[in-house]
């Protein structure tokens, strides 16, 4: 049986996607790659599997000299069509008090799927409520400037549109809207590339169930009496 | 005299520390710290405290009380 015959319409058009993200990288290029990195034929199931590691060593390290920022991106590329993190999908109903110890975060977006977004020219900003066990999309909002509007500074209405939200996961963002982000309490948080909300989700999840440092414990609305004390180190 | 770092507020940053001219800041458990005993708020280096200045957020570096 010809393998390319099991190769699903959608993912073949994602492989071709993650190609064209990829310097001087075309889908038969990435192809080979991953077939060294799963075999054939090439399921959705075994693509989950790869990871950042496996695709960079891959056919004697073909993709080493690509930058890995790059090479994340085009992973999830190829994974976004699976529906690993249900909440990345599905808008979710959400009341004050539902979770406790959770976080509003806004993700600046183009694609819906990965924080890929500057703050001033994203499409979307993606405000996901997190706690340490569960993580919904609550809203999704568009930052366009209603015509008609006058708006003093873009940068302002746009920080604005998520006061709400306690942190904000940006690709990039300029000083002085980074200033003003502050201003209005929103954490910026520059992402040193592209990287999945999932991915952002999961590490957040990780850090809110551990010993969120003091920052966040405070916009959480954590007692300073009950967050977890590390012994203090004499200072006399 | 010196400045101490609201713990509540420091988002570990690290840009107060290599700006300190007596190199008084250091990364500590939870968060950066001032040595009381070497920090001088500047006096004698700059007109203002270089941590203040550089700190990205507002009034987490604050005098120590007497």
């Amino acid at each position: 049986m010809n393998s390319q015959a099991t190769l699903s319409r959608e993912l073949a058009l994602r492989i071709g996607l993650a190609a064209r993200a990829l310097p001087d990288t075309d889908a038969k290029r990435l192809l080979s790659v991953l077939t060294d990195c799963i075999g054939l034929p090439i399921t959705e199931e075994k693509i989950v599997g790869i990871n950042l590691k496996t695709l960079k060593t891959a056919l004697a390290g073909e993709f080493l000299d690509v930058d890995e920022p790059l090479l994340t991106h085009a992973l999830s590329i190829l994974k976004s069509g699976l529906d690993t993190h249900p909440a990345a999908q599905t808008q979710q109903a959400y009341v004050d008090g539902d979770m406790s110890g959770s976080v509003r975060i806004a993700c600046a977006s183009n694609d819906g799927i990965n924080v890929d977004g500057h703050f001033g020219s994203c499409s979307q900003f993606m405000v996901y409520q997190v706690s340490a066990d569960e993580a919904r999309l609550i809203d999704i909002r568009n930052p366009d400037i209603p015509k008609g509007l006058e708006v003093d500074d873009k940068n302002v209405f746009r920080a604005e549109l998520i006061q709400d939200c306690q942190v904000l996961y940006i690709a990039s963002v300029g000083g002085p809207a980074a200033a003003k982000i502050v201003k209005l309490g929103i954490h910026p948080m520059k992402l040193p590339g592209i990287e999945s909300i999932a991915d952002i989700i999961d590490q957040l999840q990780t850090v809110i169930a551990g010993t969120p440092p003091p920052w966040l414990a405070k916009v959480m609305g954590i007692d300073a009496t009950n967050r977890f004390r590390f012994e203090r180190e004499a200072t006399g | 005299m010196a400045l101490y770092i609201v713990e509540a507020d420091c988002i570990s940053c690290g840009d107060c520390e290599p700006v300190c001219p007596t190199m008084s800041i250091t990364e500590g458990s939870i968060v950066f710290k001032i040595d009381k005993k070497t920090c001088t708020e500047c006096e004698g280096d700059f007109d203002i405290p270089q941590c203040v200045k550089v700190c990205p957020i507002d009034n987490c570096i604050l005098p120590l009380e007497a």
